[in-house]
């Protein structure tokens, strides 16, 4: 029970790193390879605060959003104008750096033998855990609520054609790299903040948790889910890490020499089903993308109007060949 | 002056996987555009099929270097004709193909590892010398590397800039409409470009092996290195990624020789974003 | 209403010492509806691209004067060219593709002002004046899916001219708006172009190669031709002129 919490919770972590993904990459277009930069720094910074300088949770969360805003911002205005190729190395480039630092700089993190143990904000007896889960369950949907209402704004119209054709954007007045860096910013922050609240759930860090799987990981549920749909973030990350981390490794009865071989055939298939999505089917399992309201109706209506028509022609000629077998 | 000394040498006698590794994915993102991370598995592979012929088989370590380099240009070819060739005749754009050459990236090392464990690996290397020249050592292996190595970065250089292959090379990567129209096959030559960096690639994973050890993460963590360096020399610019890939050698013998060696690569990449900061679109 | 101004000193591109445009002085606005006109590559487009600040110009200044003010436009990036009312159409065909014409127009209607972080949480977005004004123009100009996405060339086309007609220009650029345009709908387009003009609600330069159009609605136009501007006037003194004659219309 405490570890289907624990798989749960990290469940929640993944969905809201995908949901920034999403705003990123699906409604702007700005690649970020370096998600796990980003939320490492949070989860680090909570860390380092709590245990090395002794601050409550609440102060080292402080802090380490100011961290990973001035970060975020500060690449954001180096990688920004560069094209997205650029930006997909330099995002990468970037989570390699936070995760060599947190090697090297053992005074701050204690390196390779790592760093613990940080506390939960609030503690309640055994029932600290599920309430944690509770809590991150209310932001997370908070962020998802956010997300869906972005898509019905006139904000996200702004970000999806800035994705289409960002010169086009600019010429209509809109201030294009002001945009993109202020979604970038939040974003990567927001990010952080997930990492930092992260860092209660591992109890214990250490620098193999921010490795490129992770970063590989969101991506992959981003590309099935569907990229540009509002939704297409939960439902990847559901079927990706929801399956395999949580149902098959959780329920299903292996063998303790097979256990061995589950994680590393597990990022056998993400790959491989990446490289299918990609391929076969590009925009993921909820291909459709931002459909205002009027756009929407009228679409259901086609269908109904088509089916409705499907069945009067089936039914007619139906009759004709009743009439003609009777002939 | 003495620093500067053992940073040159030691950088140079380092970078040479580097600077094939480098001119090997150059020669496909000059091609096709596009960064391939799958790239770093050919590197892996490589030393792993250098470990079959050596280690299983029993070959020497210069033989074996012959079937394995040849293997790493089928697969190459392979992930080429089944994987990007498909892709890119679909329509998939640029950024896709990149996190669509992670995914296969993904795919190609977990799957080696299913096979061969995660455990180090090691190269059974020829019987070692070690001989000081200039006031700095270096072993008959490096040494033989490196002079291989010059003798195959050579013969590269040659093949792209004064023959008739690479001018075809060269026109496809300018203009495939042109290049077309003029009589050339895109697909013939495709097939041999990514041949030939499935080869180049997969001896600089068989020397980094030698060098160290084998195992499956050392294709990942050369291939970031080469992406730098084939970004910062400017796309396709196979002189450009010798240049840049010695640098990046030589700056991280130094950096490493005056403080740890992880600081070396965090000063690269921090370089490297720079770079990119300064190639941003020139706002009107 | 919109007495604007565009007055261009030394303007002068380059690229890599190739000299592409070289005008000394030149300015659009005094005539209500005016014409640009040269042979290709007499620098018609990289002039347009360089008012607007989509390219940067090698030295020159160029001054954008309102009732309000004097704006000297080098220190401006597009948007901010955009948002003082000075909008280019575009002579290739240019598309939000996932974005309906519905969705492009309310972008183009819609002003930046109101498209932040904070409008997300607020309530109904609609804009009845917007939405009227959008129907407005699906009525006057036919698409064949009003409520869907601008489908051939013709479409994006004719969307391109809608989303810088919706944003309100002060001054607006055409850059060969009947290139891709079937006939019918050049007429309307320029009916309605001269609708508002004669309302002063906005000014025109019109780039075209269609001389007939040019002539038969500009008042007032200006000859480019190797880069340099070597003749301005009325359509009847530029007919007459011998240079234009020589060097365009090849007589």
């Amino acid at each position: 029970m405490a570890y289907l919490i624990f798989s749960l919770s990290l469940l929640l972590v993944y969905v809201g790193l995908a949901i920034l993904l999403h705003v990123q990459f699906g409604l702007v277009g700005i690649p970020n390879f370096g998600v796990v930069g980003f939320w490492g720094l949070g989860m680090y910074a909570v860390g380092v605060f709590q245990v090395q300088f002794d601050l409550s949770f609440v102060d080292a969360m402080v802090l380490s959003i100011l961290l990973s805003g001035l970060l975020s911002y500060v690449l954001g205005r180096l990688l920004l104008r560069c094209d997205q190729q650029a930006i997909l190395c330099g995002t990468l480039a970037f989570s390699v750096i936070v995760a060599l630092l947190v090697i090297s700089e053992k005074w701050l993190t204690e390196g390779v033998v790592g760093l613990g143990t940080i506390r939960y904000p609030v503690r309640v007896g055994d029932l600290t855990e599920p309430f944690y889960f509770l809590f991150l369950l209310l932001l997370i949907g908070l962020l998802q609520y956010s997300v869906l209402k972005l898509h019905v704004s006139h904000y996200a119209r702004v970000l999806i054609a800035i994705r289409d054709n960002e010169e086009l954007a600019a010429s209509l007045g809109k201030d294009t790299f002001r945009i993109k860096l202020v979604v970038f910013t939040l974003t990567c922050t927001l990010m952080g903040v997930i990492g930092g609240l992260s860092a209660p759930l591992n109890q214990f860090l250490t620098p193999n948790m921010i490795v490129p799987g992770i970063t590989f990981a969101v991506w992959i549920s981003l590309a099935l889910g569907g990229k540009e749909h509002a939704l297409g973030a939960t439902i990847g990350v559901f079927a990706t890490f929801g399956l395999f981390d949580i149902l098959i490794e959780t329920y299903l009865p292996v063998t303790p020499e097979l256990a061995v071989v589950v994680p590393n055939l597990k990022l056998f298939v993400y790959g491989a089903v990446l490289v299918g999505v990609l391929m076969y089917r590009p925009r993921g399992l909820l291909p459709q993308q931002f459909l205002p309201p009027d756009r929407l109706v009228r679409q259901i209506d086609e269908r109904a109007m088509k089916a409705r028509s499907a069945v009067a022609s089936a039914a007619r000629s139906a009759r004709d060949r009743a009439k003609a077998w009777r002939l | 002056m003495g620093l500067i000394r053992d940073a040159i040498f030691i950088g140079v006698l380092q970078a040479s996987p580097l600077v094939l590794a480098a001119i090997g994915f150059t020669l496909i993102y000059y091609l096709n555009g596009f960064i391939n991370f799958a790239y770093g598995e050919t590197i892996t592979f490589g030393a792993y099929f250098a470990l079959l012929f050596n280690v299983s088989l029993g070959l020497g370590f210069y033989l074996s270097l012959i079937p394995a380099t040849l293997l790493c240009g089928l697969l190459s070819v392979a992930t080429y004709l089944y994987i990007f060739r498909p892709a890119i005749r679909k329509g998939v754009g640029p950024s896709e193909l990149i996190i669509l050459s992670v995914g296969l990236s993904f795919m190609l090392r977990y799957g080696l590892v299913l096979f061969t464990g995660a455990e180090n690996a090691f190269l059974n290397e020829p019987p070692i010398d070690y001989y000081r020249m200039i006031g700095v050592g270096a072993t008959n292996v490096q040494l033989l590397a490196l002079v291989l190595m010059a003798v195959i970065v050579f013969n590269l250089y040659w093949l792209i800039y004064r023959t008739g292959f690479g001018e075809v090379v060269r026109a496809l990567a300018n203009n495939e409409e042109l290049a077309r129209v003029s009589g050339i096959d895109p697909h013939k030559v495709s097939v041999r470009v990514w041949f030939i960096a499935g080869c180049v690639g997969g001896l600089a994973g068989m020397f980094t092996g030698v060098f160290a050890l084998v195992n499956p993460l050392m294709g990942w963590n050369l291939i970031l290195i080469t992406v730098m360096v084939s970004i910062v020399a400017g796309v396709g610019s196979v002189r450009g990624a010798l240049i840049a890939s010695v640098a990046a050698g030589i700056l991280t013998a130094a950096i490493t020789l005056v403080t740890k060696p992880l600081y070396a690569e965090v000063i690269l990449l921090s370089v490297f974003i720079l770079v990119l900061w300064s190639r941003r679109r020139r706002v009107a | 209403m919109a007495a604007v101004k565009l007055s261009v000193r030394n303007l002068s591109k380059s690229y890599t010492l190739h000299p592409v445009l070289d005008v000394k002085e030149l300015s659009f606005g005094d005539h209500g509806l005016e014409g640009l006109i040269g042979p290709n590559g007499a620098g018609k487009s990289t002039l347009l691209g360089l008012l607007t600040r989509r390219i940067a110009p090698t030295t020159g200044e160029i001054d954008f004067e309102t009732e309000e003010r004097t704006y000297s436009l080098g220190e401006c990036l597009a948007h901010d060219v955009a948002r003082l009312g000075l909008i280019k159409t575009n002579q290739r065909i240019q598309n939000f593709d996932s974005l309906t014409i519905r969705d492009s127009l309310r972008l183009a209607a819609v002003s930046p002002a109101r498209e932040t972080l904070r409008s997300i949480f607020r309530g109904d977005q609609t804009d009845a004046a917007v939405e009227a004004e959008i129907d407005s123009y699906l009525a006057e100009f036919p698409f064949s899916d009003p409520d869907g996405y601008a489908n051939s060339g013709g479409e994006k086309k004719l969307l391109d001219i809608l989303r810088c007609l919706i944003a309100r220009p002060r001054m607006l650029l055409m850059d060969e708006p009947t290139a891709g345009l079937p006939d019918d709908l050049t007429q309307k387009v320029m009916s309605h172009v001269t609708k508002k003009v004669d309302a002063g609600e906005m000014t025109v330069v019109i780039v075209e190669h269609d001389l007939e159009l040019i002539w038969s609605y500009c008042a007032y136009v200006h000859f480019l031709s190797e880069g340099e501007l070597l003749f301005h006037g009325p359509p009847d003194k530029v007919k007459e002129n011998r240079t234009v004659a020589e060097k365009y219309m090849g007589l």
